[in-house]
């Protein structure tokens, strides 16, 4: 047996996959779509004041939205991982996949990047965004969307998955 | 009348187009909707988690300015979810978790009327960085950031309750 195959076949996966109860792939696929809200609402949140909209709102205390779109991340990282398990032979084999992983691997790295660069500066609140602060918003904006674009395109590119009785593909 | 609604629109171009005659045009509107809910729910998520105390240094009447793109993301949604159920109106008429989505998008609709009509939207203006506000808004803001997460709950039960895709 392949070793994907051998993921998909664990208690695990298996449940995930195949139990009628809405615990398992409807709720997990709930939480990824929650952590999804949080964390790239509140990065767009971020995005758009860096962009200056909003300007009156002082940048400093936005840092704390850094702890939740950190727990959106894990939530997805978590919830993720185990909609990856249930269908391993078919999602760990389509290239959208990929794709979507180095667009969410990038966007992270810009958040990181957007709290080391624009949130530590000193000068925060004091003087106008830079043209850093700016381009690393447009960056966000463009990589997050892309990473959804991807993640919704895995249902309809590639090897069968997702919900099941999903009909509507692009052949 | 739902029914002989739906069979009409079922016969139309659009629908037509929406369901697979046009093969990108239901994958491009999902990928909007999300980019869409994800807009609506984190800018009203920052409002409402400050009016619940979360990021306290942030004055209200600036952040309020931030809404006009939850409102974009709330029309884009409108709009790709009209056309769903235009491509495929009976997945949805008899379907229990729609009923409940439109049912919650319903009540956070009138959620932020009450916030607004009542004047509790210029008291809430009124909050500095700091600042508490009233009780009565932390209550608009809690409900509101349980219907919009439960809207989400319902859309993606759509083809697990129900049976759409």
């Amino acid at each position: 047996m392949s070793f994907l195959a051998s993921i998909e076949n664990t208690a695990l996966a298996t449940w995930i996959r195949e139990s009628s109860s809405l615990w398992g792939y409807p709720a997990i696929l709930f939480m990824h779509t929650v952590g999804l809200g949080f964390l790239v609402g509140l990065n767009a949140a971020i995005d758009f004041r860096l962009l200056g909209f909003a300007r009156r709102v002082p940048l400093a205390p936005m840092e704390s939205f850094y702890r939740l779109m950190w727990a959106g991340f894990w939530v997805n990282a978590a919830s993720g991982t185990l909609l990856l398990m249930a269908d391993a032979t078919t999602k760990l084999t389509n290239r959208v996949f990929y794709v979507k992983m180095v667009f969410v691997f990038l966007a992270v790295v810009n958040m990181v990047v957007i709290r080391r660069r624009v949130f530590r500066d000193p000068a925060i609140d004091t003087a106008p965004v830079g043209r850093l602060g700016r381009m690393l918003a447009v960056s966000s904006l463009l990589l997050w969307m892309a990473a959804i674009t991807a993640g919704r395109l895995m249902a309809y590119f590639g090897p069968v998955s997702g919900a099941p009785g999903l009909q509507n593909r692009i052949p | 009348m739902i029914q002989s609604f739906s069979v009409w629109l079922h016969s139309t171009k659009l629908s037509w187009a929406v369901a697979g005659g046009i093969p990108w045009l239901w994958p491009l509107c999902e990928t909007l909707h999300f980019i869409g809910l994800a807009l609506l729910v984190g800018i009203v998520g920052v409002l409402d988690l400050r009016m619940l105390g979360m990021a306290k240094g942030l004055p209200l009447a600036p952040l309020q300015r931030l809404m006009p793109f939850a409102i974009l993301g709330f029309t884009i949604n409108l709009i790709t979810g009209c056309l769903f159920f235009t491509g495929d109106p009976f997945q949805y008429i008899h379907n229990v978790a729609f009923a409940f989505k439109l049912l919650f998008i319903g009540l956070a609709g009138a959620n932020v009327m009450l916030f607004y009509l009542t004047g509790l939207y210029r008291r809430v203006d009124g909050v500095g960085a700091g600042g508490d506000v009233p009780a009565a808004a932390k209550v608009v803001a809690a409900v509101s950031l349980f219907l919009w997460i439960g809207v989400m709950f319902w859309g993606r039960m759509l083809p697990f309750i129900g049976n759409a895709f």
